[in-house]
């Protein structure tokens, strides 16, 4: 290389160096001896590297530039001495010419910035590692570029200088130049931001390897369209965009780059959701989904990210070609209507979601949720709501899951999409039998279980267990009275109690004294659940138990009252069956307990149990069985947890092989299953009293800790193997969470039913937050919660959060309570509760969710005004300028009148004979013919019985002036008394003061004064109100005209104070409106909305969602009004209204004037048409 | 009226031929005073009614039923004319010769609607070639004849009718036809049953107290799953299993009442779904048809209801 060099020696000569008479090596080094020592010491050890390396002439020459930069200025020595270090490195990788110009290059970069060049030398070795000779100077000027005399300028380029060879690892040196460019672009709005992209780039670009040109040119336009974004940009890159296989990641920069051109600024955005959406669908299909993209970006720039944003979503409910389908649907919508694009993409509009809806074989909650409410409110015969699961988890009450269906006794939870089968009947069978199963919960009187109440299979225990004892004297008493009333009814079940009294007495006798002694504190239970659950030591096995027991009597009770779905259910059953674990994997206990869940699920071969305990299997089994009759009640089903627990409690939880288990018959199992009725076959009655006698004192003697009493118990006879953790059963989907203790805590609230406690909470004051938290200390549903709260990830729900909003929930549900909640404040957020009514004149109303299917109850506050009185001559001249017009409208208006009062004539029967009629009648008998009978008329007696409520839109909208020619200003209004003139000239000069042209409020102040004018003649009774307000907290409603209010000087006055003021929250005014009409007494009742455009507020309409929701809302309110037997009707002046009142007035009348100026005209032409 | 032409001459024709073909008579003309049940109807009791409705006519006390549509209101009138006239024709005394000879008790049923006049149920002049002929209406003959009136929807019918109720319902039992200006006493056997069906919930439609003081009230509602059972398996022939699950269907449609439902599912539809399903129509179908669609035009009660129809059905 070197010698390759020599031959060409400085051809382009540094114009400082040839200045100064040459000095030799030695004189050089001399020279630098002034400096600080480093200068020199480098520049000796570096000539000596370089010494044989170089031709003398070459190496005098670098000696110079050396001196040269030294001599530059103060700080310039620490670049030479730079410079020196470097040069040995540098020069293995350079001829010599091109090795002394490298040198050159960086004296004059010292000569903008000792700094600078300092950068330049030390990043130099590495740096031509990979830098062509020929790109030196290049990349100096490239860097340089930055540099713009400022300390921070420099300090970029230095750094760029230094990144210089971590960035040429990957990029190429054009690339490296356009980074440059980007950089310099970017450093004239901001250093900061240049610097931070540099450090992001050096990061980034190996990661992306050969695209990183794109993303430059991306980076580069967009630091020119918006800087801000850039940053953001290279997170988005670093966070998505590596992961990408290249093509992909290209294909999306290019996209960016050209909505970028287009004006987009969603960069970043784009190519995070691309590149979610990429990954979200199968490696064959990416292409594919990038390729639609592109397409919608030709047309729709802006609708393409939201395309991809949406894309994972969408595809979670459809195929992939489906989604293509859904894409082209919405790209023809929004070649018709280019507006209606990016709604449809971000799947805002309904025909997204419609499209959507028909290819997707998936249900989603919202779109079933009205027809299971009804379905679920036949069945149950309660009003019951279906929500979706995560609702009842948000409330913390007790429920985590947010996935399983459950129900709380008053609202069946559902998961919110099904997407399990591949058809949308299916989905929804499955959200069928969930429900079905739910409220089967509540239909067959799961929640309603009374403790003391005798079961019908069995020989009742559970008042002989120890910890009913102290209970037993008041479970007598609820019983002689359960006695009496069943005596009528049935005899056996008057025996059966007989001689469970009997027995009860017979076996607690020797019990009871021991028990009194041993028990401090006499425990209140809330429920008859809570009560029945702390009879067992471990309540968790019990409720585990319980949970099996009752589901199977539900099931077995569903299939047998639906039919029609047993089919589903069974296939429902089959698939929960499919996920269960292992039975021989399981500990003895748990595998017995899964034994029991897959029998009752109807799995009937290959069920195995460990083979010590095969008999225990096969009567829990017979037990299980018998919840299949159907006079099994709840109370059966807690009776056969007792004895199931029994049995369960002797067999230890302890790990059995594989090969230590047996299968169990199936069919064993029926033959002996018919003949055992009513006797306790599969377990001793003493024996289980025994039991949980001793279970009861080991747990007293642990001071009450309450579940794990019997395994300490266990652990004591140590000779045995480890006993593994009791843990409950995985559950099953469609049978859900089911927790009983707070189900029927919530629902005796709400149906004030529930057995004896029901009864003791009407009578008693509101549940106390103590009593609660007993409850929650002992609820098995808690218990098991934290147990699993321990295992998994999440922190445990606070116990204190939960009871408090537990009480609130209760307090909710409990009718007494309700008007006694506190009211909530006055000015609240749209994210806050519902409002109070409590002035005067101020009236709450309900404000429908389209999204949640559901209302906010009291959302919103109309503050109902009497409008002030204003000048009497806006009415007076409108009259007069529409003279004729309202000659015409009269005339037709009287037209109306006769109508009703025309005599019907020909008829059979009636007030009077008609005489022309009688006369025919008449000559017809003297001709001998027989006469028409109809000679009678009568009067219509259908009286006319109208009454209407106009509603106009005082939005600050109405204020827009309307372009209409200027009329001569004519004073012939002028009126001729003296006052009046006075007052009227002042009103003329203070109108001419404020505007001289029409705003759109004045002409619907025309169209009501005419239409006043008319409907006095016409008898009517009718209402105006105006309405206006800023949020759902004030809404202003103005009283115009009562509709009772008989017309008076008052009204014109009022009609002149009609103006523009606020927003249009048009829902509550609708119900306002709507409520005053149903107290009207009038055959026909209208109400007649006069607005100029889509209803808006705050939090009502904005941007996005909220657009619809007003609209549906709105819609909501006038349905409301229809189903209180008011017609409404809207009239609005806002031309581009057709697209939401199609929405909003479907299946309502409405009427869009293309010409504001008609109004007054049109109005009441509209009013006759639609009233007659 | 016009002179009779060919054409008219031809259709005339026409309808003589169709007569004399027609010649066996497969219908029975009686005139509204003589009908009488003769064959006992088939009534399932719910509690004393029975008891109570005989008390109510020995003593000649009006009678008001009360009661959703397709309780079984009119067929309970129908029962209860069938039973008392038995009674009165087996003591073989009547209490007055213008019972029927038979025993029985004859029923006068008007189905009254918005313009039923008074006129309607009393009587008017009808012209003839002669002049005018008075005929008398249905009440008028009820009340001469001495059988039940049964005025059904009574509500319905134009005010003016409460008139002439009135005086017919008290001690007075009497008739005025003010056109003729005469008072008919009500003959022995005379009574008045009305029914309403107070789930309209209509403020123009209800009764006006100074005439429902007038009636003993009975109240109807559905019967209970067994008895409806019952009564759909007779009433439409289907088998019992059949028969069980529309009651069940009718128990479960009526707990939409109020929830969005006017009106539950009346026995009545149930029976004619019954009766489709007799006639080979498949279940579903038949409810469909015969329950879901003839009890609510909203769509989306009908699919709820038509989930409720499947999930029963098999």
């Amino acid at each position: 290389m070197s010698d390759q060099g020599s031959g060409t020696p400085g051809d382009d000569n540094g114009s400082s160096a040839s200045d100064a008479p040459k000095l030799t090596v030695s004189q050089i080094e001399t020279e630098l001896e002034q400096f600080p020592s480093p200068v020199a010491e480098r520049f000796r050890l570096a000539s000596s590297a370089l010494s044989g390396r170089l031709a003398d002439e070459t190496l005098q020459e670098w000696a110079a530039t050396g001196l040269e930069i030294s001599r530059k200025t103060v700080r310039s020595w620490e670049a030479a001495s730079e410079y020196f270090d470097a040069s040995a490195a540098v020069q293995r990788q350079l001829p010599s010419g091109q090795f002394l110009r490298w040198g050159r290059t960086g004296s004059s970069l010292c000569a903008d910035s000792p700094s600078l060049a300092v950068a330049y030398f030390k990043a130099s070795p590495a740096a031509m590692l990979r830098l062509r000779p020929r790109y030196i100077d290049d990349w100096a000027s490239v860097t340089r570029a930055l540099y713009r005399g400022t300390w921070k300028s420099s300090a970029l380029a230095a750094r760029l200088f230094e990144s210089t060879p971590m960035l040429l690892e990957t990029l190429s040196f054009d690339e490296f130049c356009s980074f440059g460019g980007f950089l310099e672009v970017l450093s004239r709005r901001s250093y900061d931001s240049a610097s931070d992209s540099l450090t992001a780039g050096v990061e980034l670009f190996p990661r992306l390897g050969s695209d990183a040109d794109h993303f430059i040119a991306l980076a580069r336009s967009i630091s020119e369209s918006s800087w801000r974004d850039v940053k953001d940009l290279f997170d988005a890159a670093s966070d998505s965009l590596a992961e990408l296989p290249s093509a992909h990641r290209v294909a999306l920069l290019s996209l960016a780059r050209r909505l970028n051109a287009m004006g987009s600024t969603e960069s970043s955005g784009l190519l995070r959701a691309g590149a979610k959406a990429v990954a979200s669908v199968p490696a064959d299909e990416r292409e594919k989904l990038l390729e639609l993209t592109d397409r919608l970006a030709s047309v729709h720039a802006s609708a393409a990210p939201e395309f991809l944003k949406s894309a994972p979503g969408v595809l979670e409910r459809v195929t992939f070609a489906q989604l293509a389908e859904w894409h082209s649907r919405g790209a023809q919508i929004s070649q018709e209507n280019p507006d209606s694009a990016v709604s449809y993409f971000k799947l805002e509009s309904a025909a997204a979601s419609e499209t959507l809806d028909a290819l997707s074989s998936s249900i989603e909650l919202t779109r079933v949720r009205d027809v299971l409410r009804m379905y679920c409110q036949a069945l149950t015969g309660h009003a019951m709501e279906v929500s979706a699961t995560q609702q009842l988890a948000d409330k913390g009450i007790g429920w985590f899951q947010g996935e399983l269906p459950t129900t709380e006794g008053t609202t069946v939870y559902l998961p919110s999409v099904i997407n399990r089968y591949l058809t949308k009947e299916d989905n929804f069978a499955f959200y069928k039998v969930v429900s079905t199963h739910q409220v089967g919960h509540i239909e067959f009187g799961s929640f309603s279980f009374t403790f003391g109440k005798p079961s019908t299979l069995f020989d009742d225990l559970r008042p002989d267990l120890p910890g009913a004892q102290r209970l037993v004297e008041e479970i007598a008493a609820d019983a002689q009275i359960q006695q009496q009333m069943e005596l009528a009814q049935s005899p056996e079940a008057k025996q059966q109690l007989s001689e469970l009294r009997g027995s009860a007495a017979a076996s607690t006798g020797e019990a009871d004294a021991a028990e009194s002694a041993d028990v401090p504190e006499q425990r209140e239970f809330l429920t008859d659940m809570s009560r029945f659950f702390d009879l067992f030591p471990d309540n968790k096995l019990a409720l585990d138990v319980f949970t099996v027991v009752e589901s199977t009597r539900i099931d077995a009770l569903v299939t047998e009252a639906y039919r029609g779905i047993s089919e589903m259910y069974g296939k429902v059953q089959e698939s929960a069956l499919e996920n269960r674990p292992e039975l021989d994997e399981l500990p003895a206990r748990e595998s017995i307990v899964e034994f029991l869940i897959r029998w009752s699920l109807g799995q009937r071969d290959g069920l195995i149990a460990p083979s010590e305990h095969l008999e225990s299997a096969r009567k829990v089994r017979r037990l299980l069985d018998r919840m299949k009759s159907p006079e099994a009640t709840v109370e059966d089903a807690a009776e056969a947890t007792i004895r199931i627990y029994s049995i369960l409690e002797n067999v230890r939880n302890e790990d059995v092989d594989e090969d230590e288990f047996e299968s169990v018959d199936p069919d064993e199992q029926s033959e002996e299953g018919e003949d055992e009725q009513g006797g306790d076959e599969e377990v001793n009655r003493d024996d289980v009293i025994q039991q949980f006698m001793q279970g009861a004192e080991a747990q007293a003697g642990e001071d009450g800790e309450s579940a794990d009493g019997q395994d300490s118990e266990d652990e004591t006879e140590g000779d045995l193997p480890a006993e593994e953790d009791y843990s409950s059963p995985q559950e099953i989907d469609y049978r859900g969470e089911f927790k009983p203790e707070l189900s029927q805590l919530l629902s005796q609230l709400q149906f004030g039913e529930g057995g004896e406690m029901g009864e003791e909470i009407e009578g008693m004051e509101p549940i106390s937050q103590e009593q609660l938290e007993e409850l929650m200390k002992n609820a098995p549903e808690m218990d098991m919660q934290n147990a699993q709260e321990g295992e998994g990830e999440q922190e445990a729900p606070d116990t204190d959060e939960l009871i408090e909003n537990l009480m609130k929930e209760l307090q909710k549900r409990d009718p007494q309570n309700q008007q006694f909640q506190q009211g909530p404040m006055q000015h609240v957020d749209e994210d806050g509760g519902p409002l109070e009514a409590s002035e005067p004149n101020t009236f709450t109303y309900d404000e429908w969710d389209f999204r949640a299917g559901e209302y906010k109850p009291r959302w919103c506050l109309v503050h109902e005004k009497e409008m002030a009185d204003g000048e009497p001559n806006f009415f007076r001249e409108t009259l007069m300028d529409n003279s004729s017009l309202l000659a015409r409208i009269r005339k037709q208006f009287e037209l109306v009148v006769p109508e009703q009062y025309r005599k019907q004539k020909r008829l059979e029967d009636g007030e009077e004979q008609d005489l022309d009629a009688v006369l025919e009648a008449v000559i017809d008998m003297k001709i001998g013919v027989s006469p028409d009978e109809k000679v009678y008329w009568r009067r219509n007696k259908t009286e006319r019985s109208v009454s209407v409520a106009f509603l106009l839109d005082m939005s600050a909208s109405t204020a827009e002036a309307i372009d209409e020619a200027k009329k001569p200003s004519d004073d012939w209004g002028a009126p001729d008394d003296p006052v009046e003139y006075m007052v009227w000239l002042r009103s003329r000069r203070a109108e001419g003061l404020r505007r001289s042209y029409k705003r759109i409020v004045d002409v619907e102040k025309e169209g009501i004064v005419l239409l006043v004018n008319a409907l006095e003649t016409l008898g009517d009774s009718y209402g105006i109100y105006g309405f206006s307000g800023y949020g759902r907290e004030n809404v202003e409603y103005y009283v115009i005209k009562d509709i009772e209010e008989k017309f008076s000087d008052r009204v014109p006055k009022r009609i002149d104070r009609i103006a523009p003021l606020h927003a249009t929250r048009m829902g509550p005014a609708i119900r306002h409106t709507a409520a005053k009409l149903a107290e009207v007494d009038a055959r026909s009742r209208f109400l007649f909305l006069i607005s100029d455009g889509r209803p808006q507020d705050r939090g009502y309409s904005r941007e996005g969602v909220e657009k619809e929701y007003a609209v549906h809302d709105t819609r909501q309110a006038l349905i409301e009004a229809k189903q209180n037997g008011i017609t409404p009707f809207c009239l609005t002046v806002d031309k581009s209204g057709h697209d939401y009142l199609k929405t909003m007035m479907e299946d309502f009348s409405y009427e869009v004037l293309p010409d504001i100026t008609m109004l007054p005209a049109r109005l009441p032409q509209l009013y006759r048409a639609l009233t007659t | 009226m016009k002179p009779a032409g060919n054409v008219s001459l031809s259709k005339l024709d026409r309808i003589r031929k169709h007569r004399n073909m027609t010649t066996n008579q497969d219908y029975r003309e009686i005139r509204v005073e003589e009908y009488v049940v003769e064959e006992e109807p088939f009534y399932v009791p719910s509690s004393d009614e029975i008891e109570v409705f005989e008390a109510a006519y020995r003593q000649r006390v009006p009678v008001l039923l009360k009661g959703p549509t397709g309780t079984g209101k009119t067929r309970f009138v129908e029962y209860m004319s069938w039973r008392i006239g038995k009674m009165v024709g087996a003591e073989s005394a009547p209490k007055s010769e213008n019972v029927p000879a038979n025993g029985h008790l004859p029923l006068v049923t008007v189905a009254c609607h918005e313009d039923l006049t008074a006129s309607d149920l009393v009587g008017r002049y009808l012209l003839d070639s002669t002049g005018t002929r008075w005929i008398d209406g249905p009440l008028t003959r009820a009340v001469k004849a001495g059988g039940i009136c049964y005025l059904d929807e009574v509500v319905e019918a134009r005010k003016d009718t409460t008139v002439i109720i009135h005086p017919l319902t008290d001690h007075r039992r009497t008739l005025t036809i003010d056109k003729l200006g005469d008072v008919i006493e009500a003959s022995d056997g005379f009574l008045l049953v009305v029914s309403y069906n107070p789930g309209y919930q209509n403020a123009m439609k209800d009764l006006k107290h100074s005439t429902r003081q007038r009636f003993v009230a009975l109240e109807f509602d559905f019967p209970d799953e067994e008895r409806e059972a019952q009564i759909i398996a007779h009433e439409s022939g289907v088998d019992e299993n059949n028969a069980e699950l529309l009651a069940r269907l009718g128990a479960k449609i009526r707990n939409l009442r109020e929830h969005g439902l006017e009106e539950g599912a009346s026995t009545r539809v149930l029976i004619y779904a019954g009766r489709l399903i007799k006639e080979g129509i498949s279940a579903r179908r038949a409810c469909q048809v015969g329950v879901t669609w003839g009890i609510t035009d909203d769509p989306q009660i009908q699919r709820s209801i038509d989930e409720v129809v499947s999930s029963i059905f098999p």
